[in-house]
């Protein structure tokens, strides 16, 4: 993040302390994995296909995420790689004959990746709030092909995809249940993968690049080979959420590929503060307010994104304000 | 061929409505550093607001001068509002910044349903409705008047960059903000006077662009996207300086030719043909860098 904010890092931890933090945060988790799993035992069916809506942006906001808060390039275009891999595991749903969800997972991915190696040379040219504007501008222009290119894409008609198979010979997924199920499994070996690129010397170099790019480039690295390599893999990501997305609907349109995806990313990855954890914390919250909340009030469903927009801008500010206010008195 | 030439026509009409748009957005980036995503929401307010007085002037001339009023008064408002709202920001990166706007054009899109959720037709004014023979060919009057008054404002704009008192400050406030202030300069007022500027812009360019550019649901998007990818190609670096408003003016030409004589030549590469503009222009620059603090 390219915040000047002063950062308050924790004093460091005693080290007995270690271990029950640890524990309940396993905790948390294992709580978090279990009401997942029973949600579509208990919740009816339109709180499942919500929840399926939440797993497929929280893939979307780790990709975004990778870049934002992690390589420091703001991306409000992730649903460019998204829509990649989406239409490429629809065309080989429907085109290619093949349901297997995991086959279209990994073919998604890789097109994604492709999608993102073919536009880093344009995106990578730029920084800051450039890259920010060229990354919409990506994602926009990809809807407009999608939108157009209608003998392939369907047009703005969307495509209708069988529901996918989990293992060849198995039936398909015809239940919103079982379809989330196999998405919460999809999103989890996704977290490991996450999780195991977090820990790897590439996302070390990219929080370098983001921290200090110039001094990074003079201890010898090739950033924009870094960051290329980062960009692909947030490609990679956001094409795998395309399956998903996908395996979750059983359709398609470019309207999914739209700014409102890529902006609730972005959302979803500032309300993370450059956590993955945070990142699919935000998704959730974010799904929540549109879906849960949008309803109620009538379709104002823009509105309340739209404040939840203006909440994420404005707290580190007030925060900031509210405690040199508390300062201020306490003298 | 005389169709290519009447879509070259167009071109030049929707190119400069995006120019008159875009101009604003580079303003504010330039001045306030500040990326406007809610852009596209004022120049939608324009849009409606010329829908509005063709509504209820029944298409007389003075409903449209009432609109341009109107939507000068707006674009200050919505300026000066906008200033307001990004100046507590200042200091904690753009994506903050970008989110506020990014808010502000949300809550807008909500507001802007009382509208419907389709498009509504804006026409030009009764007296301005007619068309002229251009060899065999018509073309409506207003299109080729508003060619005329958007040249007039890039004109204007080029000028009182370039030459004017005001444009003098604008610039120091671009060039270093520390020492303009240093030197008397009061940038805070500049940045809130550009700000507004920049939305009386997009606001007035709407009233104007609304029947080439109609108001709908989703227009301001689209607005937005064209007029950022306008200020990436017309060279956002050189933002303030006397080059910038030329480099606007030919980026937005060229991308309103991009999409009315690409789209006549070939519907589906339009994008890409916008695609590989992007592509080679910020590829053959040196690289935009923003270094991060």
């Amino acid at each position: 993040m390219t915040t000047t904010r002063p950062q308050t890092t924790p004093a460091a931890a005693p080290v007995h302390r270690y271990p029950r933090w640890r524990s309940r945060q396993l905790l948390l988790g294992a709580a978090v994995m279990l009401a997942a799993l029973a949600l579509p035992f208990v919740a009816d069916a339109y709180t499942v296909s919500i929840a399926s809506t939440a797993i497929v942006l929280a893939v979307l906001a780790m990709s975004t995420q990778l870049l934002t808060g992690i390589a420091g390039l703001p991306s409000l275009g992730q649903a460019a790689y998204l829509g990649v891999g989406a239409y490429t595991a629809a065309l080989l749903a429907t085109v290619g004959g093949v349901s297997n969800g995991l086959v279209q997972l990994a073919v998604a991915a890789a097109a994604g990746a492709v999608a993102a190696a073919v536009t880093a040379p344009l995106l990578l040219r730029t920084r800051g709030v450039l890259f920010l504007m060229a990354s919409f501008a990506v994602a926009e222009l990809t809807r407009t092909i999608a939108a157009q290119w209608s003998s392939v894409t369907g047009g703005d008609d969307g495509l209708h995809t069988p529901p996918v198979t989990v293992w060849p010979g198995t039936p398909p997924l015809r239940s919103d249940g079982y379809a989330y199920l196999y998405l919460l499994g999809c999103f989890l070996i996704l977290v490991v993968v996450v999780a195991v690129l977090l820990r790897s010397r590439l996302v070390l170099a990219l929080r370098a690049a983001a921290d200090h790019e110039a001094r990074l480039a003079a201890l010898g690295y090739h950033v924009n080979r870094h960051l290329f390599a980062g960009f692909v893999c947030a490609g990679a990501l956001a094409g795998a959420g395309g399956a998903l997305l996908v395996a979750a609907h059983g359709y398609l349109s470019p309207a999914d590929l739209g700014l409102d995806m890529s902006a609730m990313a972005l959302l979803a990855a500032a309300i993370g503060l450059g956590t993955m954890r945070g990142a699919v914390a935000g998704a959730v919250l974010v799904v929540a307010v549109r879906d849960l909340l949008g309803t109620p009030t009538g379709g104002h469903a823009p509105a309340l994104l739209g404040l939840a927009f203006l909440v994420v801008a404005y707290q580190p500010a007030i925060t900031d304000r509210l405690a040199t206010w508390k300062r201020s008195r306490q003298r | 061929m005389t169709a290519y030439a009447v879509t070259a026509l167009d071109g030049l009409a929707f190119g400069l409505a995006l120019f008159v748009v875009a101009a604003g957005l580079t303003l504010i980036f330039g001045v306030m550093d500040v990326l406007n995503l809610a852009h596209g929401s004022l120049y939608l307010a324009g849009a409606y607001l010329a829908y509005l007085a063709y509504l209820f002037s029944h298409g007389s001339l003075v409903g449209l001068v009432v609109a341009l009023v109107v939507g000068v008064v707006v674009g200050v408002g919505g300026g000066a509002a906008l200033a307001a709202a990004v100046r507590p920001l200042t200091g904690y990166g753009h994506l903050h910044q970008a989110l506020a706007t990014l808010g502000i054009a949300y809550l807008a899109a909500d507001g802007y349903t009382v509208f419907g959720g389709a498009p509504v037709p804006v026409n030009p004014p009764n007296i301005l409705a007619g068309s002229l023979d251009l060899g065999r060919h018509g073309y409506p009057v207003y299109r080729l008047l508003f060619i005329a008054v958007a040249a007039a404002v890039a004109l204007a704009l080029h000028l009182a960059v370039a030459r004017s008192r005001y444009g003098v400050l604008l610039r120091a406030t671009v060039a270093d903000p520390g020492m303009a202030a240093a030197t008397g300069v009061n940038t805070r007022r500049v940045q809130t006077a550009a700000m507004a500027a920049g939305s009386v812009l997009a606001v007035t360019g709407g009233v104007l662009a609304a029947p080439l550019i109609g108001p709908a649901p989703g227009a301001d998007t689209t607005v937005l996207v064209l007029s950022l990818i306008v200020v990436v190609i017309g060279g956002a670096s050189s933002i303030g300086g006397a080059g910038s408003i030329t480099g606007t003016l030919a980026a937005a030409l060229l991308v309103g030719l991009v999409q009315t004589v690409g789209v006549l030549a070939a519907p589906t590469l339009a994008p890409f043909a916008l695609f590989a503009v992007l592509l080679t222009v910020l590829v053959s620059r040196s690289r935009t860098a923003v270094q991060p603090a």
